[in-house]
């Protein structure tokens, strides 16, 4: 069992604080993904964990073990780098028999770990070549290999799919979903990539300098953003966010602004507010009864299956998505329609996402509530 | 500007020219080693002679010097020396050197620079306690009291530490994820990869300490136990023996030249790129 508890860890840098008070369980076998731009701190926290940067504060436990203060070598934790960091001097097979050398184990045993390790991986081949003679894929099964063949608690990975290029990459991607589905074990793994984020991952955590912003199944961050933040970060192109006031009228509520009046699927008679209106690209569509944004036209882009129109509504910049041709051109005044379930709404201070409670929009302050879906 | 680059004829001027200059700066650092050699070869009575050709060549000045001094002795007693001193300023470089690249640690940089600044120390303001303290010691007169005092040296810490800070960090911290510690990480990941630096540096002091004429005059007095306090033996009152003042030169200057071509390689490898990735 490989448990791994993150208890209000801090980590700062001087005057900057990379991560930030963040808690965060991971059960044993999920792959958690941390997720952010870059700078957000979520490599930081991945080499905390592996104990290559001491923690400021906070504590980190693996399998019920304080390890905050463990050497990395004593932490059962395995990583593969973004650079790889294969041993230029040593062959595939040295490379990945190091960490068993490293511990001392025995020669036969060594190289029938490897052996085993290099079937799983398809480098049987390979196993005489210096990393030099590698291909990325190659170099990057290899260093999956050296990390495999420790059968560690845990492995750690930072970005290991950036330096491929974009076919290799989706692969690979579809080839270490199956890896954690065969071991059974967890993996906590950094990346920028929301692609690879939503594909791979059994939970996502979002970061954003330095805070946890959400954590969450693919479909929960997806389809109920925690906030502004987590909408405006996910999704290609990421949710349309608006500026609204959200009125009563007749006894419903309404998300307006210039060129918006979106009906919401909220009866109550409450005072004006402001809020973010969000609403995603493919949510938009063209054709309804009643349009609840107007906007003009200002780029239509193709993307092969589909479509996406650039629009501007009153001054913000919208995009739809849709099945092409969409049959826009640019200058074109039109009306888009959106379902009111789809509106998502924001606390325009807070940035955080409202839910209806009760009888009252309410800003969440506990994480917990996030998930609450709005009735 | 572009213009006259792309001139065929211009750009041919200017290969020229650029070789005239270093042909010229070539000939201008090889002439006096020719001349060394070419005195050996004289015959006794042409030592003073003037004319580029040694001719006709002798290997009398070889025979008188090997007559007088224990040419294989002293050439024995220099090799141990340099090399020790070398191997031992390579080894406290290293790990020194390591310690600085790879370590966090408190007043790093003032440390670095202390060990930095020791060599803007001139050696004449330390040669005196040096001195004094090898003979309280009872190591004047001895091999050992010339290589102990010189076992550390800022150069070789300066020139592995830019090597080192060029290493790519994410290795070392593989490695220490892998299980080695900081002293099995250093052996098994840095050496290997930093053969190239090694190997020129090694160059470097093993030459430095070979050439060193002062220092060991100083501790080995009067006796002549090492090729560069030999030569004194031709050096009189009554006048210089040139020829064989030059055949030992001569002698002395070849394990050095052998040394280079054999790790010649390495040298350029490690001079032009840094030898890593």
């Amino acid at each position: 069992m490989s448990r791994i508890q993150i208890e209000s860890a801090s980590k700062r840098f001087g005057e900057v604080t990379a991560v930030d008070r963040i808690c965060l369980d991971i059960e044993h076998g999920e792959f958690l993904v941390l997720l952010g731009p870059s700078g957000c701190g979520k490599s930081t926290l991945l080499r905390a964990i592996a104990g290559l940067t001491p923690l400021t504060e906070g504590r980190i436990r693996l399998a019920d073990r304080d390890i905050t203060n463990i050497p990395p070598r004593d932490r059962d934790l395995a990583m593969v780098f973004q650079s790889y960091a294969l041993y230029p001097h040593l062959s595939v097979e040295r490379n990945i028999g190091f960490p068993l050398r490293a511990r001392r184990r025995s020669r036969a045993e060594i190289q029938q770990q490897v052996r085993d390790v290099a079937e799983i991986l398809d480098l049987t081949e390979l196993l005489a070549r210096r990393p030099r003679e590698l291909s990325g894929g190659q170099r990057q099964r290899v260093a999956l290999g050296r990390a495999l063949v420790r059968d560690p608690g845990a492995f750690l990975m930072d970005e290991p799919l950036s330096n491929l290029d974009a076919r290799l990459r989706t692969a690979t991607r579809s080839e270490l979903t199956e890896l954690h589905r065969r071991l059974r074990s967890t993996f906590v793994y950094v990346t920028h990539d929301q692609v690879e984020a939503m594909t791979m991952a059994t939970r996502i955590a979002l970061l954003d300098h330095g805070r946890l912003e959400q954590v969450g199944s693919p479909t929960e961050v997806y389809d109920q953003p925690a906030s502004t933040f987590v909408a405006g970060f996910l999704g290609a192109p990421p949710m349309n966010l608006l500026d609204a006031q959200l009125v009563s009228r007749a006894g419903r509520l309404h998300a307006v602004a210039p060129g918006v009046d979106m009906p919401l699927d909220i009866a109550a008679d409450l005072p004006t507010r402001e809020v973010v209106l969000g609403v995603r690209p493919e949510h938009l569509s063209l054709t309804g009864a009643n349009p609840v944004l107007h906007g003009v036209v200002r780029l239509v882009e193709n993307l092969g299956s589909e479509e996406v129109a650039h629009l501007v509504v009153g001054d913000t910049r919208v995009c739809l998505r849709g099945q092409r041709p969409l049959s826009l051109a640019v200058g074109d005044a039109v009306g888009l329609h959106s379902a009111p379930r789809h509106a998502h709404l924001f606390d325009r201070a807070s940035g955080r996402r409202l839910v209806w409670r009760d009888d009252h929009a309410q800003v969440p302050t506990a994480p917990a509530e996030l998930d609450l879906p709005a009735s | 500007m572009t213009d006259s680059w792309q001139d065929p004829r211009s750009r041919r001027w200017r290969a020229v020219r650029g070789h005239a200059v270093l042909a010229v700066l070539g000939l201008l650092c090889v002439f006096p080693i020719y001349w060394l050699y070419a005195t050996s070869l004289r015959r006794p009575g042409d030592v003073y002679s003037l004319s580029p050709l040694p001719w006709p060549l002798s290997w009398q000045s070889y025979a008188d010097a090997a007559s007088k001094v224990d040419v294989l002795g002293l050439l024995g007693n220099t090799t141990l020396v340099a090399a020790l001193t070398s191997v031992g300023q390579l080894l406290t470089g290293l790990l020194a050197a390591y310690a600085f690249a790879a370590w966090e640690f408190r007043l790093k940089r003032v440390l670095y620079l202390a060990f930095v600044g020791t060599w803007l120390v001139p050696f004449q303001v330390t040669m005196l306690p040096n001195y004094v303290l090898l003979f309280q010691l009872g190591l004047l007169n001895t091999l050992a009291g010339v290589v102990i005092p010189t076992l550390c040296s800022a150069l070789g810490v300066l020139l592995l530490r830019q090597h080192l800070a060029g290493f790519p960090k994410e290795l070392l911290e593989a490695a220490r994820m892998d299980g080695r510690s900081s002293w099995t990480t250093l052996w098994t990941v840095v050496v290997p990869n930093l053969r190239p630096a090694l190997a020129a540096l090694a160059i470097l002091l093993f030459v430095n300490a070979w050439n060193e004429y002062f220092w060991p005059a100083m501790v080995l007095r009067r006796s002549n136990a090492m090729l560069q306090l030999g030569l004194r033996s031709f050096m009189g009152t009554e006048g210089d023996d040139w020829g064989p003042l030059m055949a030992l030169a001569g002698l002395a200057c070849l394990p050095v030249f052998l040394l280079y071509l054999v790790l010649q390689r390495h040298i350029v490898n490690a001079f032009v790129r840094s030898g890593l990735r």
